[in-house]
């Protein structure tokens, strides 16, 4: 009854009904955009000052520069400026970075012994890190393509010291004696101790290098990350982004509505009429509860929903995974509950409505940054974060929606906030009793 | 032959807010047929007596006694209805909490009788007056055999006003009780059998209406 009534309640109030329909789709397109930002690639300037020619022979190798560039640019949009034109549209935004090839670059890449260095200029923004990691990327690619030319042309020199004969080196001709042939002359060599020596040091450095390809192609790769596709299911961006997006608004929202609705039976002095027989404090409560718990449960659902158009409109790698939503609902309605018994504590200690509102927003900041700071750097912040329900209702949406076994998460978490509800709830309806004064 | 129980009693009933006293050892029993008068300066205890009474307050000395099963109707001093709501909403909804038969049916009857605009807008944009009927009205849902009224005729017009009063003498001719908070005592003595004064949250004279001394007004109100 007294839900139907806040209900009806909420929707007498045109702003904040307007609000609440309007919210979940602005945090939708908003989750949406990032997301379709995290799969788009960034324009990046592309200067050359050493006038690149069209192929560059490195180790004996031919590269063809403009596709070697295509090749490794898969995460950015290289656009080839001027030096002026650069530094204009990285002023202007309009290109996020700017990667220059100085003077001398191509001579120091052929020379093989110094190595050549790109030069980076990010735009200053909240998106500089992710270009900085999208340029490292790109020149990680270069290098991968670079190495095995490299490796062969050392390669190249090992031979040359195992087996002797003309080389250059640095441009200059070079004529190397080489292991076996030191090996022959020794041997004409009277048998002493020192020539024995001799020998078998040559002995052991021809096996060594024998074994040197492998050696350094394994050096150059210490670790090799192989990613793993995981059946259609990534991390991506999008799904942490929008597990957030929906902890915020729920807990904006349920803490809020709940915090304003409690206090309003007192501003609207009819919490003395329901208090004398007709309802307990504890269904009091628990109408709030329900209150969030529902509120939060329709918001939720059409942040998904609409997040979910919007990804799917645009093409974002991972999408949305539809069949994933019936486990969300169970999360929200126990986040919204949790919520909401928290919001309620608020209200009933803020015992007004103006001053509940108020206060909720103050307490909303302090959980959700306390809920974003993760617990390897500052442990204490994990401790008051895991007694509070935002973390809980975060990390409940994330394994709910993109987790490959989500049960382990989604049971810890789920009874988190049922536990977490329970003792919010237990202690609003101790301190409703400061609504009757 | 008289019930051996009161309907309503204050036995030592006091009531603290923070440091301050309230109310203090009052002792007062409501019996059928009563038609008790609450006077008083403002601050006195009236609007404080009248919440421990119908259960809106709890008391933090002594103790409320009401008989087992006694209804009870409660009209504060400011309204008490949600303003969100229609008078027909708000009717609807107290009546079901009260637990009328039939809610959509008491709620129709009451908009009737204390003549309440039945359209959808919110009792909010009511005037005062018409606001103060509905909170009325809201007290008489659940049959009560009791009505605690809180200077319930401050807002009212005297066609109002004189409802008001048949229906209270009504319930007291079918065996209920009401008290009333009045700053009126041409009201008193109009419709009131007995008298209760209080001031500084201690009761001062309890008794018929003819064994008040109405010269002892400007005393009690100074």
């Amino acid at each position: 009854m007294l839900l139907r009534k806040d209900v009806l309640v909420l929707r007498r109030s045109p702003l904040l009904l307007g609000i609440l329909l309007a919210y979940p789709l602005a945090i939708a397109a908003l989750v949406g955009l990032v997301a379709s930002y995290a799969s788009s690639k960034p324009r990046v300037a592309f200067v050359d000052e050493d006038n690149l020619p069209p192929t560059v022979i490195v180790g004996g190798k031919r590269f063809h520069v403009d596709r070697t560039i295509r090749q490794v640019s898969e995460n950015v949009k290289l656009v080839r400026l001027s030096p002026e034109a650069a530094q204009r549209q990285l002023s202007t935004g309009g290109v996020v970075a700017v990667v220059t090839v100085p003077p001398g670059f191509v001579a120091s890449l052929q020379g093989m012994v110094r190595s050549p260095q790109l030069e980076l200029q990010l735009s200053r923004g909240t998106l500089s890190s992710r270009v900085e990691q999208q340029v490292q990327a790109l020149v990680y690619s270069l290098n991968r393509q670079l190495q095995r030319a490299y490796i062969e042309n050392n390669l190249r020199y090992v031979t040359l010291i195992l087996h002797g004969g003309d080389g250059s080196f640095l441009g200059r001709p070079i004529d190397v004696l080489g292991i076996e042939r030191a090996e022959k002359l020794l041997a004409g060599m009277p048998d002493t101790p020192r020539n024995r020596r001799l020998r078998d040091f040559l002995h052991d450095a021809r096996l060594a290098l024998a074994n040197t390809g492998d050696a350094l192609r394994s050096t150059a790769h210490p670790i090799e990350l192989v990613r793993v596709p995981l059946r259609g299911r990534t991390w991506v961006l999008s799904a942490e982004v929008q597990a957030y997006a929906l902890g915020l608004t729920i807990t904006f929202l349920a803490l809020m509505l709940a915090a304003g609705s409690l206090a309003a039976e007192r501003d609207e002095n009819v919490i003395g009429r329901l208090a004398r027989g007709l309802v307990g404090l504890g269904d009091l409560i628990w109408a709030k509860v329900a209150l969030a718990a529902g509120v939060a449960l329709v918001l939720g659902l059409a942040i998904a929903i609409a997040f979910g158009l919007i990804v799917e409109v645009g093409g974002v790698t991972g999408g949305e995974p539809w069949r994933r939503l019936p486990l969300l609902v169970v999360g929200l309605v126990l986040a919204g509950g949790a919520l909401g018994a928290l919001g309620a504590l608020l209200g009933a200690l803020a015992r007004e409505a103006r001053s509940a509102s108020l206060v909720a927003l103050l307490v909303v900041l302090p959980i959700v940054f306390l809920g974003l700071i993760p617990a390897e750097v500052v442990p204490p912040a994990a401790w008051v974060s895991d007694v509070l329900p935002f973390a809980h209702s975060v990390r409940f949406f994330s394994a709910a929606l993109y987790d490959l076994s989500p049960w382990g998460s989604v049971l810890r978490e789920g009874l988190w906030l049922v536990a977490l509800g329970a003792v919010f709830g237990g202690l609003a309806r101790v301190g409703a009793r400061r609504l009757l004064v | 032959m008289r019930p051996r129980t009161p309907l309503l009693a204050a036995r030592g009933t006091g009531r603290r807010f923070g440091k301050t006293a309230a109310l203090d050892q009052v002792e007062l029993e409501i019996w059928e047929g009563d038609a008790l008068a609450l006077v008083g300066p403002n601050g006195a205890g009236k609007s404080t007596l009248l919440s421990l009474l119908a259960g809106a307050l709890e008391p933090s000395s002594g103790q409320v006694e009401r008989r087992k099963g006694v209804r009870i109707g409660w009209a504060p001093q400011r309204p008490a209805q949600y303003g969100r709501l229609s008078a027909r909403e708000n009717l609807e909804l107290f009546a079901r909490l009260e637990g009328e038969p039939d809610p959509k049916d008491a709620a129709a009857r009451l908009l009737a009788e204390f003549d309440l605009p039945g359209e959808p807008s919110p009792s909010a944009n009511l005037s005062v007056g018409n606001r103060q009927r509905l909170n009325l009205a809201i007290s008489l849902l659940g049959d009560p055999e009791v009505l605690l009224l809180d200077e319930p005729t401050a807002a009212l017009d005297p066609e109002q006003r004189r409802r008001l009063w048949e229906r209270a003498a009504a319930l007291r001719e079918a065996g209920g009780a009401f008290v009333f908070a009045t700053q009126n005592l041409d009201e008193v003595e109009r419709v009131a059998d007995r008298v209760a004064a209080l001031r500084d949250g201690r009761l001062v004279f309890a008794g018929l209406v003819g064994e008040y001394d109405r010269s002892q007004t400007d005393t009690l109100f100074a």
